[in-house]
């Protein structure tokens, strides 16, 4: 590495392709030891990598003039509305403020029971066959049900609804915006009649989220139809596939660490801990973009209007100048909650909340119904890059004759 | 010894109520109900408020000696 971009080295390092399962770690950590900052250039705009644990924190923090004109370094041009995250400033403070009730800890521990009651009849289907593919036949169902269960729409819809976002998730990671704009329009329909049917019909807003949304003001106007259905998409988009990876590392983990397992079994109340641990030791969102909008030395890195800044989540979160041994999953580390896998500043993740209660309730019922499991022999597992998912995880548990 | 809490650098991870239950609650929007908040704190519940400012990923609590000069 002899070239150098704003003074820092160049990496050439492709975080976009598929690999074995936690590769990407390995190269995310290998980065950066190389040096305190990267000019990564295997993208057209290349972007500058903050790597270490105080300097992706601290770059979350400078949302006044960092902002989300560039939501991923990967993929800078991806022209996606998306509703709060493209909003900066006090717009997106104000829609934010509409949205936080029906994330907030209260409001999630309001949905509890259906979170349960969902996740235990999602485990019944599948128990007595002794075997499945978690990825497909569980991991993705359960956070798609739960979805439609927030915006108030039946789950007996759910099915139908995963191929939609299944196929326009798959193909915008892919860059197909054709594949991606038929998708989307049976995903738009399907909200457009939903959002109209709460207009006809509304709910209590305090509970509904549909509701709220079609009645809302900011600043004396009302949220266009577009906006409303943008936002419904965003939350679509940020909370199926992410909550499918999270369960997918988790249970890869589980499968092949049977005393960590063995501890959740034996002591269930330790299930918050070790979610803050899975969610700090693989983070599925490994970067987020941000878009420098005014010149600036940020900790001696000169960065000019127009660059693309990389806030290495995955990379705070295994430093091992914040966390011991970082590769290891440790139920007891003290500080495993400091991790930024939900990002920072305004606009750190909406459904922290939402997901950290999905992957609870999973681990409690899954390991009261299926305690022991492996992975089916011969598999090998792989992740997709950009935004990191496992395509399958073949899980196999014996069953009483 | 002190607690205090920055209303502009909260941004309602909701962390520190979770580590200090008898200390902090959470408003309907998820944030710390006692941002913009500054107080002096009882002595058997100075830990829960160091755990509480350690749990910050935006650094908004501060647990100080004295009475921060600003608040």
């Amino acid at each position: 590495m002899t070239q150098t971009h704003r003074g820092c080295p160049v990496a050439h390092t492709d975080f976009t392709g598929s690999a074995p399962i936690l590769e990407h770690y390995r190269m995310l950590d290998e980065d950066r030891e190389k040096a305190r900052f990267l000019f990564n250039d295997t993208t057209d705009r290349g972007f500058l990598m903050l790597q270490r644990y105080d300097d992706v924190q601290e770059g979350f923090q400078q949302h006044e003039t960092w902002t989300t004109a560039v939501r991923s370094a990967l993929r800078p041009g991806l022209g996606e509305p998306l509703l709060p995250q493209d909003l900066n400033g006090q717009p997106h403070v104000k829609l934010r403020r509409i949205l936080n009730q029906f994330f907030a800890p209260a409001a999630v521990r309001r949905m509890e029971p259906m979170a349960k009651q969902r996740c235990i009849e999602l485990i019944e289907e599948i128990e007595d066959a002794g075997s499945c593919d978690f990825v497909k036949e569980f991991a993705i169902r359960y956070p798609t049900d739960m979805f439609l269960a927030l915006l108030g729409l039946p789950v007996s819809d759910g099915e139908q609804f995963l191929e939609w976002s299944d196929d326009y998730f798959g193909a915008l990671l892919a860059g197909d915006p054709g594949r991606a704009e038929a998708a989307k329009t049976s995903i738009m329909k399907y909200f457009d009649e939903a959002v109209n049917e709460r207009r006809a019909h509304p709910r209590d807003p305090k509970e509904d989220m549909v509701t709220r949304l079609v009645q809302a003001r900011i600043d004396d106007e009302a949220l266009t139809q577009d906006e409303i259905l943008t936002i419904c998409l965003t939350l679509m988009l940020a909370g199926l596939d992410t909550t499918r990876s999270a369960l997918g590392y988790i249970y890869a983990h589980l499968a092949q660490n049977p005393a960590d397992r063995q501890a959740l079994i034996d002591d269930p109340a330790l299930i918050p801990k070790a979610v803050e641990e899975f969610l700090r030791l693989y983070p599925l969102v490994f970067q987020a973009g941000r878009e420098v909008q005014e010149p600036q030395d940020f900790n001696g890195l000169e960065v000019e209007k127009g660059d693309v800044v990389w806030l290495g989540i995955a990379q705070a979160n295994r430093d091992p100048r914040k966390f011991e041994n970082p590769d290891e999953f440790d139920i007891a580390r003290h500080n495993a909650n400091q991790h930024l896998a939900f990002g920072g500043g305004p606009h750190r993740c909406l459904g922290m909340h939402l997901a950290r209660l999905e992957l609870k309730v999973v681990l409690e019922e899954w390991h009261r119904r299926i305690p022991e499991y492996r992975i089916k022999a011969g598999t090998e597992l792989t992740e997709r890059g950009v935004q990191l998912s496992m395509s399958s995880l073949p899980l196999e548990w014996d069953v009483e004759a | 010894m002190f607690i205090a809490i920055d209303a502009g650098k909260c941004m309602g991870h909701g962390r520190c109520y979770a580590v200090a239950e008898d200390l902090l609650s959470d408003d309907d929007e998820g944030f710390v109900a006692e941002r913009g908040r500054c107080w002096e704190l009882p002595a058997d519940l100075v830990g829960q408020a160091q755990d509480a400012a350690d749990a910050c990923p935006e650094g908004a609590i501060a647990v100080t000696e004295t009475a921060p000069a600003d608040a």
